[in-house]
C-alpha cells in the first residue's frame, strides 16, 4: 500500500506539474464564426484538439477558449463542414460554409442515442424536411415519401382526399398480420389504424378493409417534421422487438433554437384534378342495337338528338376541381435554457368528387426546457382536428353506393340528372343514381387527436471518462373517431327494403407508452475507444373501444339514429399490452470500427402465453477505412464496409387466442352461434431475422453511394387458414409458415455543380426485393381477403412461390398469372438552383414490373361501357368469360412525382412592408403530374383491401388518383 | 481518497439504477374475449339459459345463406336468373363461353359453410347437453331430438346441392369422410330415428322455445316434422314403402290447409336477419327475373305464376339474358320461408305412389292442381306420363325453393333444360369447396 501511494502520489505530481506548465503556455484565444453571407453563427462547438477544452459561439458568434500555440482548434455545427484551424496570435475569423455531406449528420436509432451517419451500420433511410416537404405541399406523411427512400415500397390504395397508402419496408412481413411499420413520433407509438365506418353495411361491401377508410396518419401534418428516420428491417429495428417486423418510422418534429425567434408563415393554393380518365365509348346507333338490343337504341337515338346529348358521367361524377388551401404558422426561437417551437396549421382539401374533400386542423407546442445541469426536459404536445369526406368507392354488392361500380353500368343516353323538382330518376340499370349518391349520401370520418410526449433527461454523473444518464420518454396518443354513414330512405335500392341507413361508430383509442433507459458513456483506452451501454424497459398499452351504432327502416328525411325504427349496435373492446427490457453495448474505436451488440426481450398479451418472453438479439459492425492511419487515398473520402444483423416479432392480432360465440337473434329472442375464427390457444409471434451487409462511399466529395444487400427470414408466420367449413369453423390463426425477402438496395447522390451561379444536385436510387414462401404447414391456398376466388384471381400461397404471386384458375388448376413485386423500383431526385434566386427541382419515380388484377374492367365490360369494346382486342377480351387471365395486367409505371419551382425574392425587396421580413419565397409546384404507364384503368397504384396485408394489387373501381397543382408562398420572419 | 470514494460511490449510484430498472415488471393475465363469450364455457356445466341460447343460434342459422343456395340452384335449374352486381351469377352458373363451375366462388362455397355452421351450432348444442347437470333426462332427449334433426334437414339440403355430404364433423380437427349421396341418405336416416327415438321421450314439452314452428313446438308435434323429413329422405333413395310409412307419421294432410309447416321467420330485429328472396319489385341491379319457360311453358289459368311472379314494368336484361316477370314469392323483406310444408308433403306422397297405386296418385296430384285453379288431370297414366306431370306440379308448387334443380337431376332430365345463350351449358351440381381438401 505504502508504495502504490507514493508512486500514485507522484504521479498525480507530476501531472499536475505539466499541467500547470502548459497553462503558462496557454492563453485565451477569442474570435468569431461567421458563415458565407457574413452572419454570425451562434452555437458551434469550438473543441482543441487533443483536450478537453472546448467552447460554444455566442448569439453574436464570439467565443474564447483556452490553448495553446500551436493546437488546432475544431468547429463543427449540424449542417455545416467542420474547419480546423491552427491557434495563431491574433483573434481567429472562421467562416463556415454549409456542407453538403452527409457524413456527420445525427441519425436517431431509437434509443437513447444517437450515431453519426458516417459511423451507421445499417442503411438507417432518411428524410429531411426539405426533402419531405421541400419542393411541394404534401398532405399526408405516407404519401410524401415516395421515392425518397431506397427499399420502400408505397401503394396508394385509394385516391381519396386525405390518402391511405401501403408502406412495405423490404417486403411484405407478414401474410395476416401487419405489414406497416411502427411509426414513432417523438417517442410515442403512433396510431395508424383504417377504421372502418360500417358503410359495407349499406353496400354489401364483404368485410371492413374494403370500406376505403382513411388511415390515421392522416392527422399528423408533414410540416411539422423536422425529419424521418426509417429502420427498413431487423437488422436496425430489433431494438424495438415485438412491433418492429415490418420495420420502424422513427418521426422527429421540429423543435426550437437558441436565438432570435424566427417566424415561419406558409401558404399554399392549388387544385385537385383527375390524373386520367378512362373515357366514354364511342357509341353509334349500331354498337348500341349490338350490346343492348333495339329499344335501348331508340333510347340511344332520343338521347343524342336532345339538347343535352350523351351525358359522359366520368366527368359529372370525377370532374370537379378541388380546391386545396393550405395555411401555416409557426414560430421558434429560444434562450439558452428553453427553447420552443410553436406551430399551427390548416388544410382544406377538396376531392375531384362534388362534396368529398378532407380537412385538417393542427396545432403544436414543442418546448425544450433546461430545468438545471442535471435535469432536460422536452415536451412535444399537438393536438389535431381531422374530417375526411370519402363518399362511396370500391367494392360493393347490389348497394348501388360506389361510383366505379355503379359507372360501370350507366348508360351515357339515360339522363339521371335531377329534374326541376328535385327528384332523382332511378337507374334503369343498376341498382343506384351516382349523382343522388354525390348529391345526398354521406360517408364522413372525423378524427378528434391528442398526442402528447415528454422526455426527461437526467444526467446522473458527469465525469471526465463516464457520463451517465436516465432518460424518462413516454407519451400518449389519444384519438377520439367519429364516423358517420347516411343513405337516404329514397336511395333506389334502400326504398322498399332497408329504407334508409346510417352507421354512426364512435371509436376510442388510447395508446401509452413508456420507457425508461439508463445511458452510460465511457471514454476508454484514453480517448480511442468510445463504449456506450443502455440498459431499459419499455411498455405499451392499447386500449380500444369501437362502438357501431345502426340503424334502418328511417322516418323519412331524418338523419339521426333515433329514428330508425331498426336498430343494432355492436360493440368490440380490446386491451393490449406489452412489456420489455433491452440492452445494448456500442464500441467506437477512432470511428475506425464501430460495433454494437444489444438485445430485447419482449412479452405480449396477444400471445398463447402472455408472460411467456421472446428474445431478439442484434448485433452490427461498421468498419471506416478512410480513418485508418493508412489510408491516403485523398478523392474517397469514405469507404464504409458495414454489417448487421437482428430480429424483430410480431405478434398475432388481438382475439386470436379466443373461440368465441357470436350474438344471433331469430323471432326477437338472441342467443348464441359459433364464431367462425377458431382460436389458437399456443398462438406464438411471427419473428424476423435479418442480415444486412453494406457499402458506403463518398468520392471527390461530391459522389456518394450506398449499396445494401439484405436477406430476411420470417418465420412462424401467423396465417389464417381457411378450414374445411364443413368442421363449422371458416378460419382458423395459428403458426404455419415461414418467408424469405431479399434485394438490394443502391443510392447514389451527386454533388455535380455547385458554384454560385449554378448548382446542380442529383439522387439516383436503384432498389428491388424478391420474397419466396419457404415453408407452408398446409396446402397451398387463396389468403381469405385478398382477392376474390380462383375464378377472378387472387393472392395464393403456395410453398416456393413469391408470396406476392397472382393465381388463377387456368384449365381448372390453379396457375400463377402474375406478381404484383416490382421487377425494381427507381427514383430520379434532381434539384437545381439557378443564380442567387431560382431553384428548380423534381422527383421521377419509375416501378418497372408487377401485375394487377383489373376487375374494375370486368365489370364495365359486363355493363358493356368499357371503351374499348368495339376494337378488335375489346370484343375479344369481353368474349373470354370469366377466366383469370383475362383480368391480369401489368402494372409499371413512371412517375413525376413532384416538381417546383421558387423564386427567392432579393433580400430586402419587401422592407417597405416590414423590415423584420428575412425571406419572401414563391412557388409553384405539383404532384403526380405526368404518368406514363400501360394500365388501363386510374392508377395501377391501387388496393381494395386498403392498406395492410397483402392487399395492394387488386383493384375493384377505386377512387381516382388525381394530381394537384399548387402555389406556394413562404415568407420568414 | 474522497476522489475514489465519490467514484465508487457514483459507480454504485449507477449499478443500482440498472438493477432497479430490472425489478420494474409486471405480470400478464389471461385475457378471456372481453366482447364474446367462450365456447369453453358452455362446454361443460351449461345452463338452461346457455342451451336455449344455443338452440336460438340453431335456428337462426338454419336461414344462413338460404338465398344464396336457392337463387344459385335456381339459376342452374332455369327457373329463375339473379341479375345482381356479381357478374358470375349470369356467367358461370348458366356455363357461359365455357365456364366451369369453380369450386372457390361463393355459388359453392357459401352453401356449403352456411349448412355446416347450423350443423356446428346443433353439435356444440349435443356436446354441451352431455357435459351439464341443468337438466333432467328427458328435456335432454328434447334438445337431443330437435338437435338431431335439424343436422339431418341441413344435411339433405348439402346432398341436394352437392351430391355428397360429410356426416361425422363433430370434431374439428378430425372430420369423417366425405359420403356420396346413398351413404350419406343411409346416415341421414339413421340419425333422424335417433332423434325419433329421443322425441319420443322427451316429455309433453320442450325446456326451449322456438322461433318458427307454430304447432310443431312440442315433442309429439315436432315427431311429425322429424318424420316428414324421414319420408323425403327415403323418397329420394327410393324407397317408396318406407316414405309412405314415414309419410302416415307426419304432418301430411291430403284435405288439409297446403300451407301448414314449420318455417323460417325473419325481422329487424338487432342481431337479426331479413328475407334475402324477397327484392324490390321493378327495381334494378338487384333482382330475381323469372326465366321465361316459367312462364310459357305454364298451363293457362295456373294460379301460382299469378301468384309467386309478376311482369316488370320496365323490361330489365344483363348479360344478354331477360325476362318479363320478377319474383313476388315474398310480399316483404320479412315475409317467412317454408321449411316443409304440406304440399311438399301431398306432392312426395303422390311422387310414391306412382308406381304401386297411379290412381291415389292422380287423387293426390289433382288436390295439387285444384289448389291451383286447374282443372284436374287428364292425361295418361302411365308411370312415364305421371312422373311427367308429378315434375311438372313440383317445378310450379315449388318454385324458387332450391327444388328443381335436385328433380331434375334425381330423374336424368337435367340435359332437358333450355340453352339460353350459345355457349351455354348446363350443371346440375355444386362442386365440394375446395377447403374441404377432397
Amino acid at each position: 500500500m505504502k508504495k502504490f501511494q507514493k508512486s500514485f502520489f507522484g504521479a498525480l505530481f507530476l501531472s499536475l506539474t505539466f499541467t500547470f506548465f502548459s497553462q503558462l503556455n496557454a492563453q485565451q484565444i477569442s474570435g468569431m464564426v461567421m458563415d458565407e453571407d457574413s452572419n454570425p453563427i451562434p452555437g458551434v462547438t469550438v473543441i482543441v484538439e487533443k483536450t478537453n477544452e472546448g467552447s460554444i459561439t455566442d448569439f453574436d458568434g464570439n467565443f474564447k477558449v483556452n490553448a495553446n500555440q500551436g493546437d488546432i482548434l475544431v468547429f463543427s455545427y449540424i449542417g455545416y463542414a467542420t474547419i480546423r484551424k491552427e491557434v495563431s496570435n491574433s483573434d481567429l475569423s472562421i467562416i463556415m460554409s454549409v456542407s453538403n455531406t452527409q457524413l456527420d449528420e445525427i441519425v436517431i436509432t431509437g434509443l437513447g442515442t444517437s450515431v453519426k451517419r458516417s459511423n451507421l451500420a445499417n442503411a438507417v433511410g432518411t428524410v429531411s424536411s426539405e426533402e419531405l416537404v421541400g419542393k411541394t405541399n404534401q398532405s399526408t406523411i405516407d404519401g410524401a415519401l415516395y421515392g425518397k427512400v431506397t427499399g420502400v415500397n408505397i401503394t396508394s390504395s385509394s385516391g381519396a382526399p386525405g390518402g391511405g397508402f401501403a408502406l412495405r419496408l423490404r417486403g411484405i412481413s407478414s401474410i395476416n398480420g401487419n405489414n406497416q411499420p411502427l411509426y414513432i413520433i417523438d417517442g410515442v407509438y403512433l396510431n395508424n389504424a383504417e377504421i372502418p365506418s360500417g358503410l359495407r353495411f349499406a353496400s354489401g361491401a364483404n368485410r371492413g378493409n374494403e370500406e376505403n377508410a382513411p388511415n390515421s396518419l392522416a392527422d399528423i401534418d408533414p410540416s411539422d417534421i423536422e425529419n424521418i428516420e426509417v429502420l427498413k428491417g431487423a437488422s436496425a429495428a430489433a431494438i424495438y422487438g415485438t412491433r418492429a417486423n415490418a420495420g420502424v418510422v422513427i418521426i422527429t418534429t421540429k423543435r426550437g433554437k437558441e436565438g432570435k425567434t424566427l417566424i415561419n408563415f406558409n401558404q399554399s393554393v392549388g387544385f385537385n384534378t383527375i390524373l386520367k380518365k378512362i373515357g366514354m365509348r364511342p357509341w353509334t346507333s349500331a354498337s348500341v342495337t349490338d350490346a343492348f338490343g333495339s329499344a335501348e337504341a331508340q333510347l340511344f337515338n332520343q338521347a343524342v338528338n336532345s339538347p343535352t346529348g350523351l351525358i359522359d358521367y366520368e366527368d359529372l361524377i370525377y370532374g370537379e376541381q378541388g380546391l386545396v388551401t393550405d395555411s401555416k404558422i409557426s414560430a421558434s426561437g429560444g434562450n439558452e435554457k428553453t427553447k420552443f417551437f410553436i406551430g399551427t396549421s390548416y388544410r382544406d382539401e377538396d376531392g375531384i368528387i362534388k362534396n368529398t374533400g378532407f380537412d385538417r386542423f393542427s396545432i403544436r407546442a414543442n418546448i425544450d426546457y433546461e430545468i438545471s445541469d442535471t435535469f432536460d426536459l422536452s415536451l412535444s404536445s399537438n393536438f389535431t382536428q381531422s374530417e375526411s369526406r370519402r363518399s362511396f368507392t370500391g367494392n360493393e354488392n347490389e348497394g348501388g353506393l360506389s361510383y366505379g361500380y355503379t359507372l360501370a353500368f350507366t348508360r351515357p343516353w339515360i339522363n339521371l340528372n335531377p329534374d326541376s323538382t328535385g327528384t332523382y330518376p332511378n337507374n334503369p340499370n343498376y341498382s343506384g343514381n351516382p349523382v343522388f349518391v354525390r348529391d345526398k349520401a354521406i360517408n364522413d370520418n372525423n378524427n378528434n387527436r391528442f398526442i402528447q410526449s415528454a422526455k426527461l433527461t437526467t444526467k446522473l454523473y458527469d465525469g471526465e471518462k463516464d457520463r451517465v444518464r436516465m432518460i424518462w420518454n413516454g407519451g400518449i396518443d389519444f384519438l377520439a373517431n367519429e364516423t358517420y354513414v347516411y343513405v337516404p330512405e329514397s336511395h333506389q335500392a334502400q326504398n322498399g327494403a332497408d329504407n334508409g341507413f346510417i352507421g354512426v361508430g364512435k371509436n376510442n383509442f388510447k395508446n401509452y407508452n413508456f420507457m425508461g433507459i439508463a445511458v452510460w458513456n465511457r471514454d476508454a483506452l484514453s480517448g480511442d475507444l468510445a463504449l456506450t451501454t443502455q440498459a431499459g424497459i419499455s411498455n405499451l398499452i392499447k386500449d380500444t373501444d369501437l362502438i357501431f351504432n345502426q340503424a334502418t327502416q328511417l322516418i323519412p328525411g331524418q338523419t339521426t339514429l333515433g329514428q330508425g325504427s331498426a336498430q343494432s349496435i355492436s360493440q368490440t373492446q380490446s386491451l393490449i399490452k406489452e412489456f420489455g427490457y433491452f440492452g445494448q453495448i456500442e464500441g467506437n474505436y477512432k470511428d475506425q470500427f464501430i460495433g454494437t451488440a444489444g438485445y430485447r426481450v419482449d412479452k405480449s398479451n396477444l400471445n398463447g402465453d402472455p408472460n411467456k418472453f421472446y428474445g431478439f438479439p442484434k448485433a452490427s459492425l461498421a468498419i471506416n477505412l478512410q480513418n485508418f492511419d493508412w489510408w491516403n487515398f485523398s478523392k474517397i473520402d469514405q469507404f464504409k464496409l458495414r454489417a448487421a444483423y437482428g430480429e424483430t416479432g410480431s405478434s398475432a392480432s388481438f382475439g386470436s387466442v379466443f373461440t368465441s360465440l357470436n350474438q344471433i337473434s331469430i323471432g326477437g329472442v338472441g342467443g348464441s352461434t359459433i364464431a367462425s375464427l377458431k382460436g389458437d390457444k399456443d398462438i406464438e409471434p411471427e419473428t424476423s431475422k435479418e442480415f444486412e451487409a453494406g457499402i458506403d462511399f463518398r468520392l471527390i466529395n461530391k459522389i456518394g453511394v450506398q449499396l445494401s444487400f439484405y436477406d430476411r427470414n420470417v418465420k412462424d408466420l401467423i396465417l389464417s387458414r381457411t378450414l374445411p367449413t364443413s368442421s363449422g369453423f371458416g378460419t382458423e390463426t395459428t403458426n404455419l409458415a415461414d418467408l424469405k425477402n431479399s434485394g438490394i438496395e443502391l443510392g447514389i447522390n451527386i454533388d455535380a455543380i455547385n458554384n454560385n451561379s449554378f448548382s446542380w444536385n442529383s439522387g439516383v436510387q436503384f432498389w428491388f426485393n424478391r420474397s419466396e414462401v419457404t415453408r407452408l404447414g398446409v396446402p397451398a391456398f387463396p389468403q381469405p381477403g385478398a382477392g376474390f376466388g380462383l375464378g377472378l384471381g387472387t393472392f395464393y400461397i403456395q410453398e416456393g412461390q413469391p408470396v406476392t404471386q397472382l393465381v388463377g384458375n387456368v384449365n381448372g388448376t390453379p396457375t400463377q398469372i402474375g406478381d404484383v413485386e416490382p421487377d425494381f423500383q427507381m427514383s430520379f431526385n434532381n434539384q437545381f438552383s439557378i443564380g442567387k434566386n431560382l431553384e428548380l427541382s423534381f422527383l421521377i419515380h419509375w416501378k418497372e414490373g408487377g401485375e394487377n388484377i383489373n376487375l374494375s374492367r370486368l365489370l364495365t365490360d359486363l355493363g358493356g361501357v368499357s371503351p374499348d369494346l368495339d376494337t378488335p382486342e375489346g370484343s375479344t377480351r369481353s368474349g373470354l368469360g370469366f377466366v383469370a387471365e383475362r383480368f391480369i395486367e401489368p402494372a409499371s409505371y413512371m412517375r413525376l412525382r413532384e416538381a417546383a419551382i421558387y423564386y427567392t425574392l432579393p433580400v430586402n425587396s419587401l422592407s417597405w412592408i416590414s423590415n423584420d421580413i428575412s425571406s419572401v419565397r414563391i412557388g409553384l409546384s405539383g404532384r403526380n403530374l405526368i404518368t406514363v404507364t400501360d394500365y388501363s384503368s386510374y392508377d395501377p397504384e391501387t388496393s381494395t383491401n386498403g392498406g395492410s396485408g397483402l392487399s395492394s394489387g387488386i383493384e375493384v373501381t377505386p377512387f381516382p388518383t388525381s394530381k394537384q397543382y399548387m402555389f406556394n408562398l413562404n415568407v420568414k420572419f | 481518497m474522497n476522489f475514489f470514494n465519490k467514484q465508487k460511490q457514483n459507480i454504485k449510484r449507477i449499478a443500482f439504477l440498472f438493477t432497479g430498472l430490472a425489478f420494474i415488471a409486471c405480470t400478464f393475465d389471461d385475457e378471456s374475449d372481453p366482447n364474446r363469450p367462450s365456447l369453453e364455457g358452455v362446454l361443460s356445466e351449461a345452463t338452461v339459459n346457455q342451451l336455449n341460447n344455443l338452440v336460438v343460434g340453431v335456428e337462426a342459422t338454419m336461414r344462413a345463406g338460404k338465398a344464396g343456395q336457392t337463387t344459385g340452384s335456381g339459376t342452374m335449374a332455369r327457373e329463375l336468373y339473379l341479375f345482381d352486381a356479381d357478374p358470375r351469377n349470369t356467367g358461370d352458373l348458366l356455363g357461359a363461353n365455357g365456364a366451369v363451375l369453380d369450386n372457390n366462388s361463393f355459388y359453392s362455397s357459401s352453401p356449403w359453410r352456411s349448412r355446416y355452421l347450423a350443423i356446428k351450432n346443433a353439435n356444440i348444442l349435443l356436446e354441451a347437453i352431455n357435459n351439464t347437470d341443468a337438466i333432467t333426462s328427458s328435456q335432454k332427449a328434447g334438445y337431443s331430438g330437435f338437435a338431431k334433426t335439424i343436422i339431418a334437414h341441413e344435411l339433405i339440403d348439402v346432398v341436394k346441392s352437392f351430391g355428397k355430404a360429410r356426416v361425422d364433423v363433430s370434431d374439428p380437427s378430425n372430420l369423417g369422410a366425405i359420403l356420396n349421396e346413398n351413404e350419406a341418405y343411409s346416415a341421414i336416416d339413421t340419425m333422424l330415428d335417433q332423434a325419433a327415438s329421443d322425441l319420443n321421450i322427451a316429455g309433453g314439452s320442450f325446456a326451449f322455445p322456438l322461433a318458427g314452428f307454430n304447432g310443431f313446438d312440442s315433442p309429439s308435434d315436432f315427431l311429425k316434422f322429424n318424420k316428414a323429413l324421414k319420408a323425403k329422405v327415403a323418397l329420394y333413395s327410393g324407397d317408396m314403402a318406407k316414405c309412405l310409412s314415414a309419410l302416415s307419421e307426419s304432418f301430411l294432410d291430403l284435405n288439409g290447409d297446403l300451407s301448414i309447416g314449420p318455417k323460417h321467420v325473419f325481422s329487424l330485429g338487432s342481431g337479426d336477419q331479413t328475407n334475402g328472396l324477397y327484392k324490390i319489385i321493378d327495381n334494378n341491379g338487384d333482382q330475381i327475373i323469372v326465366h321465361n319457360s316459367f312462364i310459357n311453358d305454364a298451363e293457362t289459368g295456373d294460379l301460382r305464376v299469378n301468384n309467386k311472379t309478376v311482369i316488370r314494368s320496365n323490361p330489365t336484361g344483363q348479360d344478354d339474358l331477360s325476362g318479363s316477370h320478377q319474383t313476388a314469392l315474398y310480399v316483404t323483406n320479412v315475409s317467412s320461408i317454408d321449411i316443409i310444408r304440406n304440399e311438399e308433403l301431398v306432392l312426395i306422397y303422390a311422387e310414391a305412389k306412382i308406381l304401386s297405386d297411379p290412381s291415389e296418385a292422380e287423387n293426390a296430384i289433382n288436390i295439387i292442381r285444384a289448389s291451383a285453379g286447374l282443372a284436374s288431370y287428364n292425361g295418361l297414366t302411365s308411370q312415364a306420363a305421371l312422373t311427367t306431370e308429378l315434375l311438372h306440379q313440383r317445378r310450379y308448387s315449388l318454385w324458387c325453393e332450391n327444388h328443381r334443380m335436385y328433380d331434375l337431376r334425381r330423374y336424368n332430365l337435367s340435359s332437358t333444360l333450355p340453352i339460353d345463350r350459345p355457349g351455354d351449358q348446363v350443371f346440375n351440381q355444386f362442386p365440394v369447396p375446395l377447403t374441404e381438401n377432397e
